[in-house]
Order: structure tokens, then sequence, then C-alpha cells
């Protein structure tokens, strides 16, 4: 029998890291067991290229190991290995050679774990499996597919919970469940177990005599507790097993109290009381789940509320409402495809009603006359692309049916007063002004159909690498008000005009490229962990970007008409290219990764959530990211080929 | 010779039955057994550390034993060893209460001989490895001594000893500045995070950290086989 305390100061290390950290008490232990440890000194070549695979994979438990390729005589740095980073684990899943080779970096001991241990984890939990086959995939070339499969895994779970959620629950009630369901402590679990179920309920409140609340059980302390312990304890009273203290509040919280508390304290359950404090008696219970389907944070009540809506400062209200939502959801990591688009559809609604107020305005006004030209309000740039979470800059503009040449100064004058009026609600409503004035508001992007083919053949005929650069947000555009129809017009002239010159799509390509996913981000950051160096990071322009412009590029040379997002785009060419459906999921779920990573970074932060320190990722995010930057590789390296851009070079 | 008379000695008590055979599977896996030319790498030692009521050899009692081996240089977690002495008559010692182990632990412990037992077989013929080793070793001895009336065969190694002489060269006096090779000052200076000190098995897991380490200096040090390791 191994030693006890050492089987637990191992376990107690592997635990801090992922996906040991995962995993039961009992399998971890036993994992423990199997655990030898080595020491190196820097220089110290673990296993070669070439060689043929040991019995165990590595996992970092201090130093750092640097893992190289050798092409060409050359030494070419894959990864650096940092603490809690596993790595070798090609020896679990295939046969032959390693492929790189790993050094010692940095004086370091390694937990060598058995492959046979591993490969039974593998096979009894799902976790696991994902976490090494997306390890595998890192240090392999030829596996390319992991990310989109774990992403997939990972939104079947979140997703079907959230749609259910909403579809069930049309409460507007946001009031606290009053008749509570209470019982003494010294009933006995198995009492306790049944009055929940008999009541249908998922929690119940330990009381004292005087009815002050003692503490809680859940479900999850029935399973956890109880289930999960050998010999029969369900003859104890519930109050060994209560979860206490409970937290108490006063009556009368807003949902957004209820949200930041519930972030705050990571629990589910709370008691209101006659003085808030646990020493007065219990009068109702907030759960999680009635903080979720409260009024102000129900979709189909935000919606409700601005289609009902008579002023600006309503609209604004709703639009707050939605980021107490976006919050909620992203806490409760809903897919992000479905957060983004009930959030694209809330600031749509916000938009329309922004301009039905404005041309009642207008027309109260009696300044300028309604003409009988059509109109159509278009978003661009990330909300053309309906891939807005958190609030940015606003970006819009007004496209209008051409004019009798008499009426063209009146027309414009109209449409101009129009969309000041409306970008002067967006505003009030959160969305900045885009300060490069690229708003419908601005004469020049306030246009009838011949001036904007004029601005689109200008681009695509004589193209020029910044003029292609600054265009590129128009590409995006998504018709949200009025006339589609001119959108639609619009968007087949711009094939047409592809079509005739093919040489555009070659500085469109060269566009996306100009920004290379920063592969050895990882390895200078830890580098420069000694200087106390607080390096931001971008990640709309080096990780988001370049995804978003590969997709655009990609959807106009095959003349895809929907107004799609990013992630829309990448699955449809998925389909329409071949050889490239895994490569278009991978960056498709990649790019899903990176807009929910950004907003949570703004929630946190209170920003546009585009900076990220990098010390601020968890282990499981920093993987994801490095994942990433490879899938954006490979994207870049694939348009490279396909428009030969390396005859492009300026 | 001495060592080696004594184990012949002790054989031949085996072979009349004057031992039991729970001793004698320790004592004839020493028959035929050198290993003093075996490369420094292909050796097992057990690294391990006792707790104690106290610090004076003829008096004090083990009350733990913890203990995990370095085969192929690698600490191997399953093959590591713990066990706590039933004690009755330990009362609220001082030093009970600092090995962190209470007298109801205590009382849940095996019988000191059937645990010394265990730890010999345990051993078998590694390399005994610990902080202060004289030490744990006379503390062992002593109990060995009481019940079968012979004390370990095994080689010994003090990582305090091994730590001086690695870092100033083999005839510097140990006797000067001893404290910078406490324990504590070890770990510290070779940075190895302290968790559990003051458990038998704690510690042993320390201090075969620390021995690891060592072993990597010792062979920049051009030391080969265990022969030149033991310094004999």
């Amino acid at each position: 029998m191994p030693s006890n305390t050492i089987v637990e100061r191992v376990a107690a290390d592997l635990t801090k890291y992922p996906p040991f950290d995962q995993l039961d008490a009992a399998v971890l232990q036993d994992l423990a067991q199997s655990v030898s440890l080595s020491y190196h000194e820097e220089g110290e070549v673990i296993f070669a290229k070439g060689d043929s695979l040991k019995q165990h994979a590595f996992m970092v438990m201090k130093g750092a190991v640097r893992l190289f390729d050798t092409i060409d005589g050359k030494e070419v740095l894959v990864d650096l290995c940092d603490e809690g980073d596993v790595f070798g684990v090609r020896a679990v899943f295939a046969q032959h050679d390693y492929v790189l080779a790993a050094q010692v970096a940095e004086e370091s001991l390694l937990f060598e774990l058995p492959v046979d241990k591993i490969k039974h984890l593998l096979e009894t939990d799902a976790r696991v499996s994902l976490f090494f086959a997306g390890a595998f995939a890192r240090s392999v070339e030829e596996i390319e597919h992991t990310l989109s499969e774990a992403f997939d895994v990972g939104q079947k779970r979140y997703s079907e919970q959230s749609y259910n959620n909403f579809l069930q629950n049309e409460t507007l009630e946001v009031k606290p469940v009053t008749s509570v369901i209470t019982c003494p402590p010294d009933i006995s679990i198995q009492e306790a177990a049944k009055i929940m179920s008999d009541s249908h309920i998922g929690s119940i409140i330990v009381v004292s005599s005087e009815n002050h609340p003692l503490g809680i059980i859940t479900d999850t302390d029935l399973t956890r507790k109880v289930v999960a312990q050998p010999g029969s304890v369900k003859d104890q009273a519930v109050g060994t097993i209560m979860s206490t203290p409970v937290y108490t509040i006063s009556d009368g919280k807003t949902i957004a109290d209820m949200v930041l508390l519930m972030v705050k304290t990571k629990l589910r359950h709370f008691c209101i009381t006659e003085d808030g404090s646990s020493g007065s008696p219990i009068t109702g219970i907030i759960s999680e789940h009635d903080i979720i389907m409260s009024e102000g944070n129900n979709p189909a009540v935000i919606m409700k509320a601005i289609m009902q809506a008579t002023d600006q400062d309503q609209l604004k209200e709703q639009r707050d409402n939605a980021e107490s939502l976006l919050q909620v959801y992203i806490g409760q990591e809903v897919a992000t495809h479905f957060i983004s688009n009930i959030i694209t559809e809330i600031n749509d609604a916000i938009i329309t009603r922004a301009i039905d107020f404005s041309l009642q305005e207008l027309e109260a006004e009696g300044t300028f006359k309604r003409p009988d030209i059509p109109f159509c309000w278009l978003s661009l740039g990330s909300e053309g692309r309906k891939e807005q979470l958190l609030r940015t800059d606003q970006d819009n503009a007004i496209l209008y049916a051409e004019p009798p040449a008499n009426q063209a100064e009146a027309v414009h004058d109209f449409y101009l007063a129009l969309g000041r009026k409306v970008t002067g609600i967006l505003q009030h409503c959160g969305f900045v002004v885009c300060p490069a004035e690229i708003m419908a508001s601005n004469p020049e992007w306030c246009q009838p159909m011949s001036a904007w083919k004029g601005y689109f053949s200008k681009w695509i005929v004589t193209p020029e690498p910044k003029a292609v650069m600054h265009s590129t947000i128009f590409f995006d555009f998504r018709p949200i008000y009025g006339e589609s129809k001119l959108a639609a017009e619009l968007k087949q002239e711009i094939f047409s005009l592809i079509a005739q010159n093919r040489g555009f799509l070659g500085f469109f390509a060269k566009n996306a490229l100009q920004n290379p996913p920063p592969l050895g981000f990882f390895r200078n950051f830890l580098v420069e962990k000694s200087r106390n160096h607080a390096n931001e990071f971008d990640i709309k322009a080096r990780a988001m970007m370049p995804l978003s412009d590969a997709a655009r590029v990609l959807s106009y040379e095959l003349k895809v008409p929907e107004y799609f997002s990013t992630v829309e785009r990448f699955k449809r060419l998925g389909s329409l290219i071949s050889g490239m459906k895994d490569l278009c999921s991978e960056a498709a779920a990649g790019y899903e990764f990176l807009m929910r990573l950004r907003a949570v970074n703004g929630l946190v932060n209170n920003s546009s959530g585009r900076y990220i320190k990098p010390e601020t990722l968890n282990k499981i995010e920093r993987q994801t990211l490095r994942n990433v930057f490879s899938t954006i590789d490979k994207v870049q390296k694939t348009l490279n080929l396909r428009f030969q851009l390396d005859y492009f070079r300026d | 010779m001495i060592n080696f008379l004594a184990k012949k000695k002790a054989a031949r008590r085996c072979r009349r039955g004057e031992l039991p055979d729970t001793v004698c599977g320790y004592i004839n896996a020493f028959s035929g057994h050198s290993d003093l030319q075996f490369p420094v790498g292909d050796v097992r030692y057990v690294v391990f550390d006792t707790e104690t009521t106290g610090f004076d050899t003829s008096r004090d009692l083990v009350i733990s034993i913890g203990a995990v081996a370095i085969n192929a240089l690698h600490i191997d977690v399953q093959d590591s060893f713990e066990v706590l002495i039933r004690r009755d008559n330990v009362g609220e010692k001082d030093a009970v209460t600092t090995h962190g182990l209470l007298c109801k632990d205590l009382d849940e412990g095996g019988e000191e001989q059937e645990s010394l037992d265990a730890f010999i077989n345990y051993v078998s013929t590694g390399v005994l490895v610990a902080q202060h080793a004289d030490f744990d070793v006379a503390m062992i001895n002593r109990m060995l001594h009481r019940y079968y009336g012979f004390e370990l065969f095994n080689h010994v190694i003090d990582t305090a000893s091994l730590a001086k002489r690695l870092e100033k060269g083999p005839y510097f006096n140990l006797a000067h500045k001893s404290g910078e090779y406490r324990l504590d000052m070890l770990l510290d200076r070779y940075n190895i995070r302290m968790h559990d000190r003051h458990t038998a098995a704690g510690d042993a897991f320390l201090t075969a950290r620390l021995f690891q380490m060592l072993l990597a200096k010792a062979e920049h040090a051009g030391i080969r086989t265990l022969k030149e390791l033991l310094l004999t």
C-alpha cells in the first residue's frame, strides 16, 4: 500500500490543473498513485524527434519544457510548456515515434503519467478525452478537427438547456417564491428527500422552531453527500448534510442586484427574511432559475418592451436590460451563437424603433417633407455581421432609391436629417459614435443607389491597399429597415463588379493576411513573466479580424448572397469549397470562442473587451486560444494559396 | 567487514530457525547482494523519515515511519510506505503535537514489531536515504536490536552530508554552519516548495525531491557508481 500522505500530496498537485481538476476523488487517487516524478536540468532532452514512444505522458509541475521540430536542420519551436501543461501525449494516441523533440528550458520537475492509466481515463471521462484530444492535436499536424468537435459537444450541452428554459417559461412575474417549503433540522434525510420529490422542488430550507433559516438542502447535496456516500446515511438528520449558512437578503431586490449577487457569491439560492438577516423568519426564496427567468431578463419581454416603447429613454432602459441578460447568459455558458442571435434581434429592434421615432418626429416638425423615394437602413461592420454582443461604435448608412434629378437635393436633405436623428437616439441608448464617422448622419454615407454603386466600383476596379482596408466594413452591410430589395440590388452589383475585376480579390485577400496570428504569443508571455510586464493583447485585431476578413473574402468570391455572420459564412463556405469543411467548422468554432472571450472580458472590465491581459486567462482558455491561433494560421495559408498571394508582394 | 560478519551471523540464525520468517526475508535478500559497482541510476533508494517522541535515541520512541522509493532516478509514488505505531503510554508530550499526530491517530496505529517488520521488508536491499540519517537509522536499529538482535544492513546516505559535500567539497567540516544544512534551509535553497512538514511521509517525500536534485548535481561532480556516491 503506497503512503496515503504522499498520494494525497501528488493528487493535490494534479488537481490544480485541467483536466485533472475535474476528476472524482477516487479516480484522482488512483491516478496519483501511479505517478512518478522526475527531475531535469536545463538543456536535458526528454525525448528526441524519432525516438520511440515512452510508456507515459508528461506534466510540467515546475519549470518549462520546449517542444520543437527540426526542419532542414533548423529547430522550429512549436510550443513551450510551463506549469500544468501536459506534453508527450502522442504516446497515448499514436503507435509510432515522437514527431517533436522535448527539451528542458528551465530546470523542471515532471510528473510522468502512465499511458494505460490515461487510456482508461479517456474511456471513462468525456472531459478528459476532449482535453487530451486537444493537446494531441496541438502537437501533431495531422489531426485537426479537435477544436470543432470540442465545441460541438460543449454547445449541445448548453444550448438544449437554454432553449428549453425559454420556451417553457413565459412567466412575467419576478416575485420571490413565498410559499417556501421548509423542514426542521432533526428530520431524516430520507424524509426531506420525500418532501422535495412530493412537492416537485429542487431544494428545501431547513428552519429553526422560530422559522429562522438555518441551512438549505438541494438536489446536489442529495447526490453528492448522500447517494455518493457508502453505507446508509439516509437515516441521519438533515442538519448533518445541509449547506449552511443560507445567504439571506431583504425583500425588494432588483434583478440587477440579484444578478450581481449571484455572480459574486456563486450561490444559486437566496433566502428572503423579514429583516434580511438570518435571525428573522423566512418569507421567501429566490433561486437562480427565478433570476434568469425574471421579467427584465427574458428576451421575449425585452423585445415586447422595445416594440411598445414610446420614447428613447425606454429604449435605453431595454438595451441596459439586454446587457444584464448577456451577463447572465455568459455566466450560464449559454451557446454563443444563441446569445448573439438574441442580442442582434434586440439591437435590430432598437434601431427599428429609433427610425420609427425619428420619422414621426420629422413629420411632426414639418421642416422636411418625406419623399416617396424608398430607402434602406444598413448596419455595417460587426453589427452588420450580427456579432455585436457588447455595445460598440455605431457603423451605419442609408441607401435610398435613385431620385429624379430635380428632387435629388430634397431627398438627400430628408434622409440626412433622418440619419442624424436616428444616430442621436442610438447614441442615447449607449452606442457611441464611430470615430471615423461612418454613420448615416454623415452626408458621404447617406446616398442614393448610384453613389453607392460608384463607391464600390471605385474600391473594386481600382483597388489600393489602404482604401481596401478602410472599406471592409462596408462589405458587411445588412439591411435593417426599409426596402431590403435595395440592399440586394447593391450586393448583386458588387458580385458582378468583382467578376469583372478578379484582381480585386487578391487585394481583398491580402488585406485579410495583414495580421498573422501571434503563434509565439504564450512563449513571449512566458519569457516575460519575470519582468512584471503587463502586455495587453488586442483580441479583435490579432485574432477576430483575421478570421472575419478571411470569411468575407471567400464569401464574396463565391457570391454568397445572404447577410451572414462570420460563423455562418464559415459554415456555408465549408459546404461550398471541397476539402475545406473541417477547417471551416474549426474556424467557425474558434470565432465563437473569441466572441465569447471578448464579451466576458468586456463585462468584467466594463469595456469593449478588445484588450485582454493574457495572465487573466485560465489554462483552458489559453489552450483554446492557442488552438485558435493555429487555426488562423491554417486559414491564412489556405487564402495565400488560393489567391496565390506570393505574387502580390508590394 | 563487521557488516559482512553480522549478515553471516544473522543468516545462520535464520537457518537455525531462531528468527521469524518475516525478518529472514529481509536478511536473506542480502546474501550475495553486491551493488557497490552499480551505476547511480540503477540503484533503488528508499528515502525515509521517522517521527519520534523526542531526540534521545536511547529513550525516545518511533511513532511513525514514512518512505518513498527512487527507482531509475524517478520518485515512484506507487513504491511508498507509511505506518503509524501504536503507543499506549504516549501522553500529551510536545513532540506528539509538533509532529501533527494526535493521540487518537496513534491509538489506531499498528503494533511496533509488526510495523518494523513491514518497514524492513519494504526497504529490502534498497539504499536508505534520510536527512540527518544517523538519527533515523539509530532509532530503527534500536528497535531491531531489541526484537531480533541485529541492525540494518543497508547502505545509508545522509542528504545533509551529501549536499554539503556537493556544495563545498568532500572535506568540508559539516560541524561549521550546520544550520545551513537543516532540511528547511536545503529545501529553500533548492526551491522545493514546502508542504506537509512534520509528518514522516511528507518529510520523506520532500527529502526525496531534494535527493533527486542532489543526484543530478552528483553526476556533474563525476560520481558514477554507488560506491562513489557512498564515498566508501
